[in-house]
């Protein structure tokens, strides 16, 4: 069995133990929980989706697929493909600004690294629509930046920062760059400095043990990171409603007025809600093959 | 254990105390379910301090939320606070308590113009708690043209600096009206024919936003749009001389929130003490001063400020056309559906 270097791996094919009576037992409140809170709302879900619209709210017992055809109707096809090309550009930023910081800290002295760790999880502890608002006062016109801007005379007049799709993608990185950034350190801070050396010595220059070496062991950490930025970021509703203005739908926000607005089509958003779902298990299922290959 | 007869005593006392108490304890409650950011703190402190009964207040922040709570039957609620169109779909649907008019003497508060509206003439089902416009604010300092309707709005000069609801009801309903359209034909045909309007409109709006249209406008982020008249008429408080309120000249919106009883109420007794008290004048006149929509209750607008009855917003002067929405049952999937449609089109 090759030598584990990374957490994630490890948990995937390492201790295949199955676990005995106790462990289920300990397990139980878990499983329940999972049980009435995700399985049975996912099966309420898909159920909800092949019913038929009631008149004033909810739902009639007749069976339809007419709101599946809606799902891939051109008018929401567009904003799916919108929100997976949003969700994508977020990931892609996030791994390109995250994986740098991860490995500055994973390969830190110990007594920073603790302190690094804080700094990026403590807005966390703020609540994540007040981080939101922050950034409206920070990029609006009478805002901070174009104030600051405005002082040092870079600029004769505010720029239109917000509300632009620029700004719901600057939100959505800094919503989501710490569930790129743990990850991937957890990754690096089991990396065994003395391979990396190996390779240096084998004659790799750094780009090359970078990229043949370094990012195959941390690659866990980066489909763990990626997995966790991606999916989210397909469902999110607020950073895109409130940093853009209410112009940069999202699949989020169809499926919010399905239930919230004017629609009132219970069984619509259930349809999407359910093909999303779908969407997120197919995704899941393939980068878990993924990294079990690597495994092998 | 020797027995301790003070102990005893004592106990004895306690307990005979929780029966005499028994009927104070059992106090009524009311179980209010109502807009967010619509009836004041110190209006359901002053209910309480009168009347003993405890308010449990839960808010929304749509009538279609409210709908879907109150249709899931996992609470049960003694007042409910829907709009027009609501409050005819929830009769039809036979979803109400007729009201005890012997147990609302306040009734007579309300304006004339109130009692013979299309969603409940008789307001048999329901009591107006206030009313509203849609209109246009328009900077003045920044926009110096008369904006009239939304023709004036909607001009490629304005790209970029327009605000108005995420509404897709509200949009769509100025789009037919703006078309000659009657405002609740909301017909497969008309929603068609309006689609160019849409495509040409929405291009050129910078924010949608239905809870706080008004912040839009004061950041300097946009210089005019079409919100809700409380916004603007807090915007000219705030703001004095600096920004306009006019009603379209095509036709306007008017919304009017009710307060209704739901079929499941267990407090009803509460509920109609509730909307008594609401109509008293001195107390409608607490809730204009927080939230300056326009206020149904005559007796009411009596006691308020001059400046407030000046304010066009709340009170918008002369006869301009309103019309109320009407509920378009099952259309209201093909309004969601142009809209998003012409939102995804014109944004990015």
């Amino acid at each position: 069995m090759r030598q584990e270097a990374t957490g994630f791996s490890a948990a995937v094919a390492g201790s295949r133990r199955v676990p005995g009576r106790a462990g289920w037992l300990l397990l139980l409140p878990l499983v329940l929980w999972a049980l009435a809170f995700v399985v049975a709302p996912a099966v309420i879900m898909l159920v909800y989706s092949f019913l038929e619209r009631g008149t004033l709210a909810g739902v009639v017992w007749s069976f339809t697929l007419q709101n599946y055809a809606g799902v891939f109707d051109p008018v929401y096809l567009q904003i799916v493909i919108r929100s997976i090309i949003y969700a994508g550009i977020t990931t892609a930023i996030c791994l390109a600004a995250g994986y740098p910081v991860a490995y500055l800290i994973g390969r830190a002295e110990e007594r920073w690294r603790n302190l690094l760790l804080m700094a990026v999880m403590v807005p966390f502890w703020t609540s994540f629509l007040i981080r939101t608002y922050a950034w409206v006062t920070i990029l609006k016109s009478e805002g901070l930046l174009n104030s600051l801007l405005m002082q040092f005379q870079l600029i004769s007049e505010p720029l239109q920062m917000l509300y632009t799709p620029g700004a719901v993608v600057i939100g959505l990185v800094y919503t989501f760059l710490p569930f790129m950034i743990l990850p991937i350190y957890s990754s690096v801070e089991k990396l065994e400095g003395s391979l990396i050396e190996a390779a240096l010595d084998l004659g790799a220059g750094p780009v090359r043990a970078f990229s043949r070496v370094i990012v195959p062991l941390t690659s866990p950490g980066i489909a763990a990171g990626v997995l966790l930025v991606f999916v989210p970021a397909l469902g999110i509703y607020a950073v895109n409603d409130i940093l853009g203005g209410g112009r940069v739908d999202m699949i989020g926000n169809i499926i919010e007025n399905q239930f919230k607005g004017n629609a009132r089509n219970w069984p619509f958003g259930a349809a999407l809600g359910t093909t999303l779902l779908v969407g997120f298990s197919v995704i899941y299922w393939y980068v878990n093959r993924r990294q079990r290959a690597l495994m092998v | 254990m020797k027995r301790n007869p003070s102990l005893t005593l004592a106990l004895l006392g306690a307990l005979a105390s929780l029966v005499l108490a028994a009927p104070a304890l059992a106090d009524e409650e009311l179980n209010l379910f109502a807009w967010s950011e619509y009836i004041p703190q110190s209006v359901l402190d002053g209910f309480t301090k009168e009347t003993d009964i405890q308010v449990n207040y839960e808010t929304y922040a749509s009538n279609e939320e409210m709908l879907a709570k109150l249709l899931s039957g996992a609470a049960s609620y003694d007042l409910i606070q829907p709009s027009e169109y609501t409050i005819e779909a929830l009769v039809k649907e036979k979803q109400l308590l007729p009201l005890d008019h012997k147990k609302l003497s306040n009734l007579k508060n309300i304006g004339k113009e109130y009692w013979n509206q299309p969603h409940d003439p008789k307001l048999a089902y329901s009591v107006p708690y206030m009313q509203g416009t849609v209109g246009i604010v328009v900077n003045t300092a920044k926009i110096k043209e008369p904006v009239t309707g939304y023709g004036d709005v909607f001009q490629p000069k304005y790209k970029g600096r327009i605000v108005v609801l995420d509404d897709a009801l509200e949009i769509v309903t100025w789009a037919l009206v703006a078309n000659g359209l009657g405002q609740n034909d909301v017909t497969k045909t008309n929603l068609e024919k309006i689609r160019p309007t849409l495509a040409k409109w929405l291009p050129l709006v910078k924010v949608y936003d239905s809870d706080s249209p008004k912040t839009a406008l004061l950041n300097g982020d946009v210089d005019l749009g079409v919100v809700w008249s409380g916004e603007a008429a807090i915007l000219i408080n705030e703001q004095p001389g600096k920004f306009s309120y006019t009603l379209p000249k095509e036709g306007a919106h008017m919304f009017i929130d009710n307060l209704a009883i739901p079929k499941g109420a267990e407090n009803v007794d509460a509920a109609h003490q509730f909307i008594n008290y609401i109509l008293r004048p001195d107390v409608s006149m607490q809730i204009s001063k927080e939230f300056p929509y326009t206020n149904p209750n005559v007796e009411a607008r009596k006691l308020l400020t001059p400046a407030e009855r000046a304010n066009p917003a709340s009170y918008p002067p002369g006869n301009p056309k309103l019309s109320t929405f009407r509920d378009i049952g099952p259309m209201a999937a093909d309004v969601d559906k142009l809209f998003t449609d012409m939102k995804a089109k014109s944004g990015k």
